[in-house]
């Protein structure tokens, strides 16, 4: 299923995007903004297949490249989408840019993805912090287009503040449809918010599955991680069932500057999206 | 592997010739102390006798500081095209550790992905060794890079009036029936080879004990108090990576060019030293203290890759011992690991 790195890479220089264009730009937030991109070469736009957790590098010409997780569906073949949060450079620049506009494409990357054929007949936790909605999206959706093949959902989602809470419509819809069940918790409510106040690490104690049939998906800032777990593990779930996806610095994004290594592992290449295993033994993993 | 015998007195002309036939790289004198490789134009121009190099050749040429990548137009019609620089080249007189650099450099370059920038480089690249001399800081037996085993089209032993030489590909074999009067070995200069290589051994002053040094390292991983003493005094400059064979971290950015027409990817060399290697974009450094970036370099150097490649990545070189103007010693530290753990 993963692609066999040495086959894509035998013809073309691993640097050296694939051109792109934005076709859509829409405000998710006050801060952070969708990008829909198709990849010109129709023969490239349809071997772009990629798995849930999965990343691209994408180019802003001639300011520079930076990775992004794809928070849409897998199975939308013609397009994927970005969520992108002004905060560097690149992203900076991708604010600027306009419906039309090209962007140089390297992807999908990355071998460690949201393992969904293991989850299936499973129950799914899905705790998302922040930004980290986006990675997670694209497993939430692809299990909601194939809903009937998992057992219990249950999304707990957690932002600074309601304004910041990203794919709001969507989730709101979520809530109505019962396919899931949805934990939202803010740090700073306003007056009209209903949900739990605190961080999402609060809101595990109450998960009622048990360990042997339930997989757990986690991903937020760098210091969500430890307190996520450390509540994880009161409750027995099984490190082999629990995936994170990862953040560090990446330059190249194949494997080769090694700015994103963690102990033996590469980000870019071993992850994004490891299991508790196989991290546990990496000091400062987590 | 085949074996010869190069005399020396047909050793000037050897080189000549591939000085007529090669761009050929070499060691020479930049300094009382100190030498370099660098292109050479005569046999006159080089020293074999080198101690120190500042850089190691092979990564200097194969993976130069600062690269071109790609180059494209910008505007509503972009185009990309890649950049690889490379040419036929034949680097002379490089000591085995260097040459177990550059076969990691190999290894990391050829895993996973392929570099082609890299890899076309290498495959142009001819590489004849040379038992050259261990300077004073070099551990190169301590950690088993004191032989190569690969990576060379030839070796050259001194055997005293003679070189034995070992001829490692078939690229090698033709470089010798071509450009030298090579004979073939005889017993006695087998025994002569077997005795040189005991000696040569014992030309490495400085000896480190490595074994249990996987483990060691684990248990002491989180003694704050013992990497900041061993990083008090780090000034986070980077030398300690420029001046590595087997350092190849790197940085990619995008320039628009002059004209403003167009743009240009690169790469330039990193460190992992630095401050902001760990940076990401939003604030947050993976990697903020000295002592913390020490940890993570040794670490790399003596553990990441025996679990990944079943090697250490350092090849002992000691140029990183030489480089530190802060007296930061990687065969200190590992026995200052040895004794944290044993008290
Ligand atoms: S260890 Fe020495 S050479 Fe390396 S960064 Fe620190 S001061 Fe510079
Ligand atoms: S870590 Fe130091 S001694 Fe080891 S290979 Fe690099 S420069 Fe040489
Ligand atoms: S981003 Fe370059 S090695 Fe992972």
């Amino acid at each position: 299923m993963v692609m066999d790195l040495k086959e894509k890479t035998k013809t073309e220089s691993i640097y050296v995007p694939d051109i792109a264009t934005i076709t859509e730009i829409k405000d998710l937030t006050p801060t952070e903004k969708q990008f829909k991109i198709k990849i010109d070469d129709p023969v490239k736009r349809k071997n772009f297949n990629f798995l849930p957790g999965q990343f691209v590098e994408l180019t802003v010409f001639g300011i520079g490249e930076a990775p992004f997780s794809i928070p849409s569906s897998p199975n939308n073949k013609d397009y994927f989408e970005l969520c992108v949060r002004s905060i560097g450079s690149v992203s900076a620049a991708l604010h600027r840019m306009k419906a039309g506009d090209k962007v140089g494409i390297k992807g999908p990357l990355g071998k460690g993805y949201f393992p969904y054929e293991k989850m299936q007949g499973n129950n799914v936790v899905i705790v998302a912090g922040g930004l980290g909605m986006a990675p997670v999206r694209s497993i939430l959706l692809q299990i909601l287009e194939d809903r009937k093949s998992y057992k219990d959902v249950t999304l707990i989602y957690g932002c600074v503040d309601p304004q910041s809470m990203l794919y709001k419509d969507e989730i709101k819809k979520l809530q109505e449809s019962k396919e899931l069940d949805i934990k939202l918790t803010v740090d700073r409510p306003d007056n009209s918010w209903k949900g739990a106040v605190g961080v999402c690490t609060n809101l595990i104690p109450q998960l009622k599955y048990q360990p042997q049939d339930t997989y757990i998906i986690v991903c937020g800032p760098p210091v969500m991680y430890k307190f996520v777990i450390i509540e994880l593990e009161e409750k027995k779930y099984k490190p082999e069932n629990i995936f994170l996806s990862l953040e560090r610095r990446m330059e190249c994004g194949v494997g080769k500057c090694n700015h994103c290594h963690i102990g033996n592992k590469l980000v870019c290449v071993d992850g994004p999206v490891f299991s508790l295993w196989e991290i546990k033994n990496l000091k400062e993993a987590i | 592997m085949l074996y010869k015998i190069l005399d020396k007195k047909d050793f000037k002309d050897f080189v000549n010739n591939l000085i007529s036939a090669y761009e050929v790289t070499a060691p020479k004198k930049i300094s009382q102390a100190l030498h370099d490789f660098f292109p050479i134009k005569s046999y006159e121009e080089m020293d074999l006798s080198y101690k120190r190099t500042t850089l190691p050749p092979a990564k200097k040429m194969l993976f130069p500081s600062n690269e071109a990548l790609a180059s494209y137009t910008v505007g509503n019609n972009i185009e990309v095209k890649s950049l690889n620089e490379s040419k036929e080249q034949l680097l002379f007189g490089v000591g085995a550790w260097d040459i177990n650099g550059m076969n990691f450099l190999d290894r990391i370059f050829s895993t996973d992905f392929i570099d082609e920038n890299y890899m076309e480089k290498r495959k142009k690249l001819k590489v004849i060794g040379i038992d050259a001399e261990p300077s004073d800081a070099n551990f190169a037996s301590s950690v088993g890079s004191e032989f190569a085993k690969e990576g060379f089209d030839l070796f050259l032993s001194d055997i005293g009036d003679k070189y034995f030489v070992r001829i490692g590909t078939a690229a090698g074999a033709e470089i010798a029936s071509k450009f030298g009067d090579f004979l073939d070995a005889s017993d006695v200069d087998y025994s002569a080879y077997d005795r040189q290589m005991d000696l040569y051994k014992n030309k490495f002053n400085v000896n480190v004990n490595l074994d249990n040094f996987f483990e060691n390292f684990e248990i002491v991983y989180g003694k704050k108090d013992l990497w900041e003493k061993l990083a008090k005094s780090c000034f986070s400059c980077g030398s300690c990576n420029l001046v590595c064979p087997t350092c190849f971290c790197f940085n990619v950015r995008d320039d628009i060019k002059i004209d403003l027409a167009g743009g240009i990817k690169s790469r330039q060399w990193d460190s992992c030293m630095i401050s902001n290697y760990g940076l990401v974009a939003g604030g947050h450094n993976f990697r903020p203290d000295e002592a913390n970036r020490l940890k993570q370099r040794y670490r790399c150097k003596l553990k990441t890759f025996v679990e990944k490649f079943g090697q250490y990545s350092c090849v002992g070189c000691g140029r990183c011992v030489e480089a530190c103007l802060a007296k930061i010693n990687i065969y200190e530290d590992i026995n200052a690991v040895k004794e944290e753990v044993s008290i």
